[in-house]
C-alpha cells in the first residue's frame, strides 16, 4: 500500500474544536491540491495527551508514503517526543504533512522551522486571545 | 533630562505612522524587487504564453488578455507560482526590513503567504469594501506590508482612513455606521486618504485603520502584493501560529530563554 494516511483528533487543536469530518476536508483538499494520494484516516484516542494511534501510524511507516495530520499541533507537546517522531520520518525517508499550516517536514532543516512556531505557541499559549480584551 | 534610546529617524517614522497611519518608503533592497517583479512577469508569461518584454506594459495591459470571468483562477495561479519559491518571503521582508524593523521591532512573525490583489479597469467583482482588519480577528499588534508591481494612483490604489477621522468614526460608530459597508463608505468617503505609489516603493500601514478599494476608473490594471507582520512575542488574535503566522527573525536570548528549563530534583529518563 503506498500513500499518505490522515490523522485526525477528537481534542481541541488551539483551543478550538474541529469537527473529525472538517479535519478529513482539510486533509483531503491538502492531498488533492498536491496530487497525493489520501488513505483514510487514523482517529487518535480522546485520552488527553494520548499519541498512542500516532505512534501506531508512525510504526507501520513503511506501507505509506507519509502520514498528513490536520495540524503540526496535534503532535505531542513535548519537545523529546516530537524529536523522536521527526528522526523516525528522516530515518525512513518518509514525509509529514500538516495540512491547517500547509507545512510539512521532508528534510532535516524543517525541524528548525517546526520547532520555532512550537516554540513560540507553548511560550505565548496562556496570553489570551487579543479580540477578548478589544 | 529625559533618557532617549531611539534615534531621530526612529522618532520620525514612528511619529509619521501613528500621525497618518502609514509610511511609503522606497524599496529597501531594489535587486530583490527586481527579481518578484521578474518572477510574477515571468510567471504571467508561463501562464498566458504572453511575450512582452517591459514588465510595466505587460502588467498595466493585462485585462487585454485576461478577462474578469478568468481573473480569480488566474490570480491564484500567479499566488502559487510566487509563494511556491523558496527565496520569494525572504525577498520580500526585504524590501521592508529596516521600516518594520523600526515600528515593529526586529523579533518578528510573518503570514506564511504573501497574498497578490489584481484589479482590472471597471471590474466590480475584486473589490474590497471598507474594513479594517482587526474587525476580521486580526491582532491590533499586525502591520501591512503593500507592495505594488506598478504604479498605483487614483481608484488604482487603495484607500485609508487616516487615524484622527478613524477616532473620530470609532466614537460614534453606533450612530454612523448605518446598515451595510457601503453606508459606511459613504460616511467617510470624503474623509479617506487615496494612496499614491510608484513601483519600487513599499506601503507599511496600519491595518487598524479602515481601508479597501472601489472601482478601478483608470485605464490601468493594479497589482499588488500584501503581507502582515508582527511582534512575534505580541499577542495574536484569530490569525493564529502556524496556520497563519511563523517566526522569522527569533533571536538567541529567545530561542535560550525559550528552552530553558529547572534543573530537576527527580531523573527523567525522558530528557
Amino acid at each position: 500500500m503506498s500513500g499518505f494516511q490522515g490523522y485526525v483528533t477528537s481534542r481541541p487543536v488551539q483551543g478550538f474544536r474541529v469537527p473529525q469530518h472538517v479535519q478529513n476536508l482539510v486533509i483531503r483538499n491538502y492531498c488533492e491540491t498536491r496530487e497525493m494520494t489520501f488513505l483514510l484516516s487514523g482517529t487518535e484516542y480522546a485520552i488527553p495527551g494520548s499519541s498512542l494511534i500516532l505512534n501506531q501510524m508512525v510504526d507501520r511507516l513503511d506501507q505509506l508514503d507519509g502520514i498528513v495530520l490536520y495540524s503540526m499541533f496535534q503532535l505531542p507537546e513535548q519537545a523529546g517526543s516530537r524529536r523522536k517522531i521527526y528522526d523516525q520520518f528522516l530515518g525512513k525517508q518518509k514525509t509529514m504533512h500538516f495540512a491547517v499550516e500547509s507545512l510539512s517536514l521532508n528534510v532535516c532543516q524543517d525541524i528548525e522551522r517546526l520547532e520555532d512556531i512550537w516554540s513560540v505557541f507553548l511560550t505565548m499559549r496562556d496570553i489570551p486571545n487579543i479580540q477578548d480584551q478589544l | 533630562m529625559s533618557q532617549v534610546f531611539v534615534n531621530d529617524a526612529e522618532i520620525e517614522l514612528g511619529d509619521r505612522y501613528q500621525e497618518n497611519g502609514y509610511v511609503i518608503v522606497p524599496v529597501a533592497n531594489l535587486g530583490e524587487f527586481q527579481r518578484i517583479q521578474n518572477l510574477v512577469v515571468d510567471s504571467v508569461e508561463v501562464v498566458l504564453g504572453a511575450g512582452e518584454t517591459d514588465p510595466a506594459s505587460l502588467l498595466n495591459g493585462i485585462h487585454e488578455k485576461v478577462s474578469v470571468g478568468e481573473l480569480n483562477s488566474f490570480r491564484l495561479e500567479m499566488i502559487r507560482r510566487m509563494n511556491a519559491e523558496s527565496w520569494f518571503r525572504s525577498s520580500y521582508f526585504d524590501l521592508a526590513r529596516p521600516t518594520l524593523e523600526r515600528i515593529v521591532g526586529n523579533e518578528l512573525a510573518m503570514q506564511l503567504r504573501v497574498n497578490l490583489s489584481i484589479q482590472l479597469p471597471e471590474d466590480e467583482g475584486s473589490l474590497l469594501p471598507v474594513h479594517a482588519d482587526v474587525w476580521s480577528g486580526d491582532s491590533p499588534f499586525e502591520t501591512v506590508v503593500w507592495v505594488p508591481l506598478v504604479d498605483c494612483f487614483d481608484t488604482k490604489a487603495m484607500y485609508l482612513l487616516p487615524p484622527a477621522a478613524d477616532k473620530e468614526l470609532r466614537n460614534n460608530f453606533g450612530q454612523s455606521v448605518g446598515g451595510s459597508s457601503e453606508e459606511l463608505f459613504q460616511q467617510i468617503k470624503n474623509e479617506v486618504v487615496w494612496i499614491e505609489i510608484k513601483a519600487g516603493e513599499v506601503l507599511v500601514f496600519n491595518q487598524n485603520l479602515p481601508h479597501g478599494n472601489r472601482v478601478n476608473k483608470t485605464s490601468e490594471t493594479r497589482w499588488s502584493m500584501n503581507c502582515r507582520f508582527k511582534g512575534v512575542f505580541t499577542p495574536y488574535g484569530d490569525k493564529k501560529l502556524g496556520e497563519f503566522f511563523e517566526p522569522i527573525t527569533l533571536k538567541a536570548a529567545s530561542r535560550l530563554g525559550m528552552a530553558y528549563q529547572f534543573p530537576s530534583l527527580h531523573s527523567d529518563p525522558e530528557e
